[in-house]
């Protein structure tokens, strides 16, 4: 008996530095009046657009603010930029869990970033809220602390090629995309919803980032004559895919786009309206950017963020924010991680007032947001849409 | 088809002609390949940008604005950054460029940092059908102009007095010292019309592509492509080099792979420094043992 109490003392003994140490990472980033998260994104360099949704993110969170905090405590954002580069955001992460220490991370742009950034973030074991990255591979397979707030490429890609199939008659389908993973969380989906309602893309294109030029798809399509085509392109991409489209006198195929670009912007790019009235965008929102729906949300983001331009990306981060505060306060003021991340599990058809499909994270199904509206003009105006000519 | 991608090709290898000759004239004055011709490229389009939509000035004088004021830009990083360390190890001026290329970038993104610009057309002219050939505004300007450039150019070098002198100070910058000319001053003037020339590259593209800050880099690249083809340190090589390379990725784009158009500036520089390292009008490297 002696010696088992000998033991049993000796490993407490040896465990309790480990218990405490549990105790102290559970409550990291934590203080009586502050959560503080890691708010990665593209800051600068070419996908610094992107960035608009993490000025949303965080408008959110000041108004959160504003109203008190969650029990008190001020949610505190730590931004470091990730220029949508693997290696930046890489060394951007482990400084925001190992130096700054955060209580958990939101945010993040880039696909391949996110990606690249999966083995470190689940080791570290932190909370995180992927809330504009669409790649599936982020979340799949399921990491127990990493949700998607925001709906994946293979939702997105599946809704795109439901609206497309959605078109009267609409048998020969053409792709174009980038070769990079955002690309193809998007096309990948879309190929397979085409194939399993009978439709084999006619065609195939690669349209790099940077190119200045896509004569040489545009005459390949010009050959085919496609009833719709589907571009998995970055905002600069597809405006000048659109301009050749037109310039090739192709104006009138329709494009159905990702959510990486919208409608307004794309028209102001492209300068015309005849360049981009046949396309059609992913829009994950319950209403036009200018609607009354949408006007509350950008009535906060400019309180906070005055000079911001809106555009799709602005609103696009808010819905997992709301599901977060939501979580944080369903954990009242004894908040842990491990509570956090249970709390997250519980969010059920979480109606954000802003997307357009609800958030329902599960212990088994971490992809919060399964479909996707769709935008595009009718009759010259900007109009969610359900499916080819139903608005939403 | 094969009529349309020629075209497309001469239009986008036009603009490639350009910077590749804009860095062949740095070169061939003071041997340094300047890494951070890409950004030079990219300030001159924002430049015009500022003053066609934020100042309202019309196209052509802005252009010509723009040039100029690239051309002092060109002029004083010379005398400023590059002449003070040309006596040093040429890895040195290699990173001065870089440096003042991601300065140039750097001050750019601070200014526009999220944001893809549009820069309005030039010519709001209806593309010309032709049969299945299209030709469009834009093309017809990119190509008129730099035809034009290239013509004043190179008549400038063939045919006048200040012409010769450069090539003096291209052919022995000691020689042309001792028959007096200023090889300093020759230096400032290369690195000045090189940034213009880069600058309106970045100028006649802007209205096709699109307006960020990191736009010039993959236009480094295919100068630097153009420049191998045609022969480093060959002006008339990296003009020929830069429509040869623009053509080249349309038709591979077309005929083989969509995705070939990105690496063909890559394949070219590969393939020319494997078979014929001096490209198409260098001269062999001979070194006297």
């Amino acid at each position: 008996m002696k010696i088992f109490t000998t033991m049993l003392a000796t490993a407490a003994l040896v465990a309790s530095p480990l218990l405490a140490d549990d105790a102290e990472w559970e409550t990291w980033g934590l203080t009586d009046d502050a959560i503080t998260i890691g708010v990665m994104g593209p800051f600068s360099g070419n996908a610094s657009s992107y960035s608009k949704a993490l000025v949303g993110m965080m408008a959110y969170y000041d108004k959160v603010n504003d109203a008190g905090g969650v029990h008190g405590r001020k949610l505190v954002a730590v931004q470091e930029d990730t220029a949508c580069d693997s290696a930046k955001g890489l060394a951007a992460a482990k400084k925001l869990i190992s130096q700054d220490e955060v209580f958990m991370l939101q945010g993040n742009s880039c696909s391949g970033v996110a990606l690249a950034l999966r083995p470190t973030i689940v080791e570290a074991g932190l909370p995180w809220i992927v809330a504009h990255a669409v790649s599936d591979s982020i979340s799949d397979p399921m990491a127990h602390n990493i949700f998607h707030g925001v709906p994946t490429g293979s939702a997105n890609g599946r809704a795109m090629a439901a609206f497309v199939l959605s078109k009267p008659d609409t048998e020969n389908v053409a792709i174009i995309e980038h070769s990079n993973d955002w690309a193809h969380s998007y096309s990948n989906p879309a190929r397979d919803y085409l194939k399993e309602h009978g439709v084999s893309p006619s065609q195939e294109l690669t349209m790099e980032r940077g190119q200045t030029d896509a004569t040489a798809q545009i005459l390949k399509l010009r050959q085919n004559k496609p009833d719709f085509i589907i571009a998995a392109l970055y905002e600069a991409e597809t405006a000048i895919f659109l301009r050749d489209l037109k310039k090739y006198g192709m104006g009138d195929i329709p494009v159905m786009g990702t959510a990486g670009t919208d409608l307004e912007n794309t028209l102001k790019r492209t300068g015309d309206f005849d360049t981009v009235k046949n396309y059609y965008v992913i829009h994950s929102y319950v209403d036009n950017l200018d609607g009354t729906l949408m006007k509350p949300w950008a009535d906060m983001i400019h309180k906070y963020a005055p000079d911001e331009e809106l555009s799709t990306f602005s609103f696009v981060s808010i819905g997992s924010a709301e599901a977060l505060v939501a979580a944080l306060e369903a954990v009242g003021p004894d908040l842990t991680r491990s509570k956090l991340i249970a709390a997250l599990e519980q969010v059920h058809d979480f109606d954000t007032g802003i997307l357009s499909d609800p958030i329902t994270w599960t212990a088994t199904d971490h992809q919060g947001v399964k479909s996707s509206a769709v935008a595009g003009f009718v009759d010259g105006e900007p109009t969610v849409l359900k499916a080819w000519g139903q608005p939403y | 088809m094969l009529m349309q991608l020629t075209l497309g090709g001469l239009s986008q290898g036009m603009i490639y002609a350009l910077i590749a000759l804009s860095l062949t004239v740095v070169y061939r004055s003071t041997t340094v390949v300047n890494f951070g011709h890409g950004d030079f490229v990219m300030a001159g389009a924002f430049v015009s940008y500022v003053l066609v939509v934020l100042a309202g000035v019309a196209f052509l004088p802005a252009a010509a604005l723009s040039m100029i004021a690239m051309f002092v830009l060109g002029v004083l990083f010379n005398r400023g950054l590059v002449r003070p360390i040309q006596g040093g190890p040429h890895i040195g001026l290699a990173l001065m460029c870089i440096a003042a290329g991601y300065v140039l970038r750097g001050i750019a993104r601070m200014v526009w940092g999220r944001e893809v610009l549009p820069m309005p057309a030039v010519f709001d002219m209806q593309p010309i059908f032709i049969g299945n050939l299209v030709i469009t505004g834009d093309a017809v300007f990119i190509i008129g102009t730099v035809l034009v450039l290239l013509v004043l150019f190179f008549g400038l070098m063939a045919m006048t007095d200040l012409g010769k002198m450069v090539q003096a100070v291209y052919q022995s910058p000691r020689g042309a010292r001792l028959i007096g000319l200023n090889v300093d001053r020759f230096n400032d003037f290369s690195w000045g019309i090189g940034a213009a020339l880069g600058a309106l590259g970045g100028i006649l593209v802007a209205p096709v592509s699109l307006l960020h800050p990191d736009l010039g880099a993959s236009f480094l690249i295919k100068g630097f492509a153009a420049m191998t083809l045609g022969g480093f340190g060959s002006l008339g090589g990296a003009v020929l080099g830069g429509v040869l390379l623009g053509i080249a990725e349309q038709y591979a784009g077309a005929y083989l792979d969509s995705a070939l158009i990105e690496i063909t500036a890559y394949l070219v520089i590969v393939a020319v420094l494997f078979i014929r390292p001096q490209g198409l009008f260098g001269r062999k490297a001979v070194v006297k043992v």
